[in-house]
C-alpha cells in the first residue's frame, strides 16, 4: 500500500531516495499511466518519487548535435517545441496524437517510452529518430537505443525502483533526412492506435541512403520493418520502389486481431497504405 | 394558451441558463457529491459469468472485516419482483408490465449482474471485502444474439414468455390497409434486412444514490434519476414500504440523462436503500464508469426489415416493417420500444398500406433501455436506407421522391393523435441550401483515393411519451406574499435547460419579470407528481402544466385586482409584473407587488394549479450529411452535418440549437464508431471511455441546427419536444452520404474503418 510520496528537487536527491527505499519506491513523471496502473493493482509500491519539480529535467535542449528531451518533459511541450517541430516532425505530431488535451499536459514524453506498451506513439517516432535513453542507476549512466528498452509486452528494461531515466536523445537530423508520423485511429483524441508508422529517410542522389521504418502495434514492441529497409537501402527514391516496401513491411509485422482496434486481417489490408504515407512524407521532409 | 400571439417577452429568447455559473464554477451539487453524517460508501460484487446459478455464496468473512457494516445479498434483501425501469409505473392498461428483477437474485444473467454489495466506512474497505466473499457458481448456457436467443437450442433466461421463447412482453402489431394487396399494386418492391449495434448513452455523471432510513422506517434517495416520482413508486414496491414515506429527489443537478435513468439509476438507488436498511447509517452507491457500461442500460441493438412498395411516379404504397431487438438480460423498457420503432418509422411518410410486428428477445447481455430516441434511429436507418435505394431505381432525386411522400396535417396514419403542424418540406428544402444539394455528384476527379458524397435522411419523433406509456403532468404556481413566483414541477434538470425554460413559460403566460420567476423541481416531497424527463416530453408536457398553472394564478390575480382597480376583470392583463387594462383608454395601473401583499394582509395568496394530460405532436427533422471517405483505408470522414429541425416554436433558441447539436453528435457516433461488442464468454469489450468511440471534440465536423417554427397548436406556445430528434435521422443521412461517395450499400452499423474497408475490397472484386 501507498506509504510516501516524495517531491525531489534533484537527480542526486532522485536516486539517494531510490536507493534508501531499496526497491519498494517507483518513480512518478506524469502518472498517467502508472496511476491507473496501481488502481488497478498492476503494479505495487510503497511510495512514489515524482520527478516532475526536477528543472533539469524539464528542458528540452540542442547541444553537441543531438537533440535531448528530458524526463519530466510533457507530450504538450513536445508538440508544440519548435525545436522538435523544425527537425524530428515526426515526433512532434506523434507526441500531439496521444491521449487528450488534458493528459498530453501532464503525460511525458519518457513515460510513454518506459511504459513500454508496443504502439505507444513517441516511442515508434523516437525508434525512427534513432534515438537513446540516458538510464542512471546509483553509480553509473548508461546510454540504451529505444528500441532496446523492451523486455517482453508491457515490460521496460528499466526497472524503475531502481534507475531512473533522465532523458532521451538523437542526434539533429541532416538537411537531406527526413521524418515522417501516420497514425490509424477510431477518433481524433484518447483513442489509442490500430496502427502507427514512423519513418525516417536519408536520401543521396535521388536514392535512399538508409531508411528507419518502424511500425505498431505489430509486435509485442515497435517494431523495424527489416526487410523494407534493407531493401530501400540504395534503391532510387520511386512510387514503385515504396510501394515494394510497403508490401515487404508486412513480412516483419505480426499484429493481433482485437475485437475493440481491429483485425489482424483488417491491420494487414492497411499497414502498407500508412507505410507509403509514411515514406512518401518522410521523403519530402527530407528534399 | 397563446399559440396565436407573436410578440413574445420571454418566451423566444435565449436567456442565461440558470444552471450555467454554477455549473462551469463547479459548485453545482450532483449525487456523486452528495455526503452526511455518519455515511457509509457501497461496492458492488458482479457477476463474471454470463449465465450462472449461484449455488454458495458465503459473506461471513466479508461482514466480519474491521469497516464494513452491511453485506447484502438475495439471502437477506427482500424477495419483491421489480422492473428498474418506470415502465413498471407507468405501463398503460390493458398491458401487464414485466417485473423480472430482483435487487439480487441467486441466478445471474449477464457479465456484470449484482450477485451482493457491501457498505463500509470507505470504498477502500468495501472493495477489499468484495473479495472475501464466496461465491461458487454453476455455469448455464449462454446466449447472445436476439434471434439464436428465440430457438429451440438456446437456454431460457426467464420464465412466463407467453408470446414466443425469450420474448418478454407483449409482440406489437401494427396494421394499416393491406401491405399484400399493397405490393401487388406496386410497381418497384425493395426489400432489405439490417442490424444495428448496441449504442451506450456515456452520460457525464455514472449512476449514483444514497439512501437515508430514518428511525421511524421513512426513507430518503438522492439519486441521479430523471423521474423522481415514478422512481418513488418503484422502491415503494421493492421495499414494501408506501409511497409516502418515501422521498426521492435530486441534489439537485443530474450529470446527464439520454434515458439511462428513466425510473432507477440501474440498481443504485435500490442497492443503496437495501444497505441502508441493513446498516441501519446513510449509504452511497456510484457506478465506476466501468459499472456504468457493462451494468446499465445501453440502446437496443438487433434487426431490422424493411419492405417497401411503391409506384412508378415515385408514390409509396406499402410498407412492411419487422423489428427483433436485443433487449438483453433484463426487461426494462424492452416492450415500449419495439413499439416506438414501428409507430415512428410507419408516420414519415404517407403509406396507404401499413404493417408492423416488432418484439425484443432476452439474451445474457447488458440490458438494453432507454435511451435517446427510444428504438426510433433504428427504424429509421432501416427505412431511410430503403427509401434511398428506391430514389436510385427510379432515377428519381432522393429529396424529391421525400418531398413527395412525406405526412401532411390531415393524413390518415397509425397514431392516436392528429399531426397538428409540419414543418418537414421546410426542414428539406433549407437542410438542402446549407449542405448544397447541388453540388451532389459533382464532387469527385476520376481517380481520387479520397471521395466524398453527399446524403440526407429524414424522421420524426414524439413529444412526449403517450399513447406508449401513461404521461401526465401537475404544476403548481404560487405567487408569493412580495409578487414574486414559485414555480413547482417534478421533473428534473437532467442538463436540458428546463429550470430556465420552464419559468420563461410561467413568466410569459402570466406577463411577470423573468427575474421574478423561481422554480422548485425534481424532489417529490415539494412538487405534485409528474411522470419525469424522458420522451422528449419535458418542455412539451411538463411546460403545458406550468402554463395552465400559471394561467390559473392569473386568473386569480386579475379577479382580486378587478376589484381594487374597479374595473371588470376580463378588461384586465399583466405585463412585467404590473396589471393594467387592456380594453379601454383607462389608465390605471397596479404591481402585482402590491395586488400580492394587499391580499396577504388579507389573509389570501394566489394558488394556480395546473393538471394536464399532454396531447402528442410529432416533430420533424432532416439531416444532410457531407462525407468524405478514404478509399485506401476505410476512413469515413464527415465534412458537415446539418440537422433542420421543426421544433414548433423555439422557447429558448439557444437551448434549443444545444439539444439538437449534441444529438447529432451523437448520431455521429451512432453511424460512425460506437458499438458495444461482445467476445464469446460474453464480456463486453467496450467498457471505457478509452475503448468506445464516442466522438470528442476534436471529431465534430462543421454542424449546423437550423430551427424551423411551424407553432404547433397542442404546445406551451406552439413548442414541440427537441430532446431526442437530434440523433434520429443522422446514421442514415451519413449512410446515404457514404453511399453517394463510395457505390456501396451498407445495411449494418457502425460503419468502421474495418467495416468500410473490407466492402470496399470485396466491392472492388466483383
Amino acid at each position: 500500500m501507498l506509504q510516501d510520496y516524495y517531491i525531489p528537487k534533484s537527480i542526486a536527491d532522485t536516486l539517494a531516495l531510490l536507493k534508501d527505499n531499496n526497491g519498494r519506491a517507483r518513480i512518478i513523471a506524469g502518472g498517467t499511466d502508472l496511476v491507473l496502473d496501481h488502481q488497478a493493482e498492476k503494479i505495487t509500491a510503497d511510495a512514489f518519487i515524482d520527478i516532475s519539480n526536477i528543472d533539469e529535467l524539464k528542458k528540452i535542449e540542442c547541444s553537441d548535435g543531438y537533440i535531448s528531451i528530458g524526463a519530466a518533459v510533457t507530450h504538450n511541450q513536445v508538440a508544440r517545441s519548435q525545436l522538435i517541430q523544425e527537425h524530428a516532425i515526426a515526433l512532434a505530431q506523434a507526441a500531439r496524437a496521444v491521449g487528450s488535451l488534458q493528459i498530453r499536459n501532464i503525460a511525458t514524453v519518457v513515460g510513454n517510452v518506459v511504459n513500454a506498451q508496443p504502439a505507444a506513439d513517441t516511442a515508434v517516432a523516437l525508434v525512427a529518430l534513432g534515438a537513446e535513453a540516458e538510464i542512471n542507476s546509483f553509480s553509473e549512466v548508461e546510454y540504451v537505443p529505444v528500441e532496446d528498452m523492451y523486455a517482453g509486452l508491457g515490460k521496460s528494461t528499466v526497472d524503475s525502483t531502481s534507475q531512473l531515466v533522465t532523458r532521451i536523445r538523437f542526434a539533429v537530423p541532416e538537411r537531406n533526412q527526413g521524418t515522417a508520423f501516420v497514425r490509424l485511429c477510431q477518433r481524433k483524441a484518447l483513442a489509442l492506435p490500430m496502427l502507427c508508422v514512423a519513418a525516417m529517410v536519408s536520401l543521396k542522389d535521388d536514392k535512399f541512403e538508409w531508411v528507419r521504418l518502424v511500425m505498431a502495434p505489430v509486435g509485442p514492441k515497435p517494431i523495424r520493418a527489416a526487410k523494407a529497409e534493407e531493401m530501400l537501402k540504395g534503391s532510387p527514391v520511386t512510387d514503385e520502389v515504396i510501394e515494394k516496401a510497403a508490401q515487404l513491411a508486412l513480412e516483419n509485422a505480426n499484429p493481433r486481431s482485437s475485437l475493440v482496434r481491429g483485425s489482424r486481417e483488417y491491420r494487414m489490408g492497411v499497414l502498407p497504405v500508412l507505410i507509403k504515407r509514411a515514406l512518401v512524407a518522410a521523403v519530402a521532409q527530407a528534399k | 394558451m397563446s399559440a396565436d400571439k407573436i410578440d413574445f417577452d420571454i418566451v423566444g429568447k435565449s436567456v442565461r441558463r440558470r444552471d450555467a455559473f454554477e455549473k462551469v464554477t463547479g459548485e453545482a451539487v450532483f449525487s456523486t457529491d452528495v455526503k452526511l453524517p455518519g455515511m457509509l460508501y457501497a461496492k458492488v460484487l458482479r457477476s463474471p459469468y454470463p449465465h450462472a446459478k449461484i449455488k454458495k455464496i458465503d459473506i461471513s468473512k466479508a461482514e466480519q472485516l474491521p469497516g464494513v457494516k452491511a453485506v447484502a445479498y438475495y439471502g437477506n434483501t427482500p424477495r419483491i419482483k421489480f422492473n428498474t425501469s418506470a415502465t413498471m409505473t407507468f405501463t398503460v392498461p390493458h398491458l401487464e408490465p414485466v417485473l423480472d428483477q430482483y435487487v439480487f437474485d441467486d441466478i445471474v444473467r449477464y457479465v456484470g449482474d449484482e450477485v451482493a454489495a457491501v457498505a463500509a466506512v470507505s470504498e477502500e474497505i468495501a472493495q477489499q471485502a468484495l473479495k472475501l466473499i464466496e461465491v461458487e457458481y454453476e455455469e448455464l448456457p449462454a446466449v447472445y444474439d436476439p434471434l439464436e436467443a428465440m430457438k429451440e437450442e438456446a437456454p431460457h433466461i426467464h420464465t412466463g414468455c407467453k408470446e414466443g421463447k425469450n420474448i418478454p412482453g407483449d409482440i406489437v402489431k401494427i396494421d394499416m390497409g393491406d401491405v399484400e394487396q399493397g405490393f401487388a399494386e406496386s410497381d418497384l418492391v425493395i426489400e432489405e434486412m439490417f442490424k444495428v449495434p448496441v449504442q451506450k448513452q456515456v452520460q457525464m455523471e455514472t449512476q449514483a444514490a444514497v439512501a437515508q432510513v430514518s428511525r421511524e422506517g421513512d426513507i430518503t434517495v438522492w439519486s441521479t434519476t430523471q423521474t423522481p416520482h415514478p422512481t418513488r413508486m418503484i422502491l415503494s414496491r421493492a421495499f414494501g414500504v408506501p409511497h409516502s414515506k418515501i422521498r426521492v429527489l435530486n441534489p439537485p443537478y443530474v450529470g446527464g440523462g439520454f434515458g439511462v435513468r428513466i425510473g432507477c439509476s440501474a440498481k443504485a438507488e435500490p442497492i443503496a436503500v437495501a444497505l441502508a436498511m441493513l446498516a441501519k447509517r446513510p449509504v452511497k452507491v456510484v457506478y465506476t464508469r466501468e459499472e456504468d457500461f457493462i451494468a446499465s442500460d445501453t440502446r437496443h441493438g438487433g434487426y431490422v426489415w424493411a419492405k417497401l412498395g411503391v409506384k412508378k411516379d415515385g408514390t409509396f404504397h406499402a410498407l412492411d416493417l419487422k423489428g427483433v431487438l436485443n433487449a438483453g438480460a433484463y426487461c426494462s423498457f424492452s416492450c415500449e420500444t419495439p413499439g416506438v420503432l414501428g409507430a415512428m418509422t410507419l408516420s414519415v411518410y404517407r403509406i396507404p398500406h401499413q404493417k408492423y410486428f416488432g418484439h425484443s428477445v432476452y439474451t445474457n447481455t447488458t440490458p438494453a433501455g432507454a435511451m435517446r430516441g427510444f428504438g426510433n434511429p433504428q427504424g429509421i436507418f432501416a427505412l431511410e436506407s430503403v427509401v434511398d435505394m428506391v430514389a436510385e431505381k427510379l432515377n428519381i432525386d432522393p429529396l424529391e421522391l421525400r418531398l413527395k411522400n412525406i405526412m401532411q396535417v390531415g393524413d390518415p396514419w397509425c397514431l392516436p393523435y392528429p399531426c397538428g403542424a409540419t414543418g418537414m418540406a421546410e426542414c428539406i428544402e433549407k437542410g438542402a441550401k446549407s449542405i448544397g444539394w447541388d453540388r451532389r455528384g459533382k464532387l469527385n476527379k476520376p481517380g481520387a483515393t479520397k471521395v466524398r458524397g453527399i446524403g440526407v435522411a429524414i424522421g420524426s419523433h414524439v413529444s412526449n411519451s403517450w399513447p406508449f406509456c401513461v404521461d401526465y403532468d401537475n404544476a403548481y404556481v404560487t405567487i408569493q406574499q412580495d409578487g414574486s413566483v414559485q414555480v413547482a414541477c417534478g421533473v428534473p434538470d437532467i442538463g436540458t435547460g428546463t429550470t430556465t425554460t420552464l419559468p420563461q413559460l410561467a413568466a410569459e403566460e402570466l406577463g411577470v419579470r423573468f427575474d421574478m420567476v423561481n422554480m422548485t423541481f425534481g424532489d417529490t416531497a415539494s412538487t405534485p407528481f409528474d411522470i419525469g424527463s424522458h420522451a422528449s416530453r419535458t418542455l412539451y408536457a411538463a411546460g403545458t402544466a406550468v402554463v395552465a398553472a400559471a394561467k390559473d394564478a392569473k386568473q386569480q390575480v386579475l379577479e382580486y385586482a378587478a376589484d381594487l382597480l374597479d374595473v371588470s376583470a376580463e378588461k384586465l392583463d399583466m405585463k412585467d409584473s404590473e396589471v393594467f387594462v387592456a380594453q379601454g383608454s383607462d389608465e390605471k395601473r397596479i404591481s402585482l407587488k402590491e395586488i400580492a401583499y394587499h391580499a396577504h394582509l388579507r389573509n389570501k395568496q394566489f394558488i394556480g394549479v395546473g393538471r394536464i394530460v399532454p396531447p402528442n405532436s410529432p416533430t420533424w427533422e432532416a439531416h444532410f450529411a457531407e462525407v468524405e471517405v478514404d478509399l485506401q483505408t476505410g476512413q469515413v470522414k464527415v465534412i458537415k452535418l446539418v440537422g433542420a429541425h421543426d421544433v414548433g416554436k423555439a422557447i429558448n433558441p439557444a437551448i434549443c440549437e444545444g439539444q439538437i447539436e449534441g444529438g447529432l453528435a451523437m448520431g455521429l457516433g451512432y453511424a460512425l464508431s460506437e458499438e458495444i461488442r461482445y467476445n464469446d464468454k460474453g464480456k463486453q469489450q467496450n467498457k471505457s471511455i478509452s475503448t468506445y468511440f464516442l466522438p470528442t471534440a476534436e471529431d465534430m465536423p462543421e454542424v449546423e441546427a437550423i430551427l424551423v417554427e411551424s407553432n404547433d397548436p397542442s404546445g406551451p406556445f406552439g413548442a414541440k419536444g427537441v430532446g431526442e430528434t437530434g440523433l434520429v435521422p443522422t446514421a442514415p443521412a451519413i449512410a446515404n452520404a457514404v453511399y453517394n461517395a463510395t457505390g456501396i450499400r451498407f445495411t449494418e452499423i457502425p460503419l468502421t474503418e474495418e467495416r468500410v474497408f473490407f466492402a470496399l475490397r470485396n466491392n472492388k472484386k466483383s
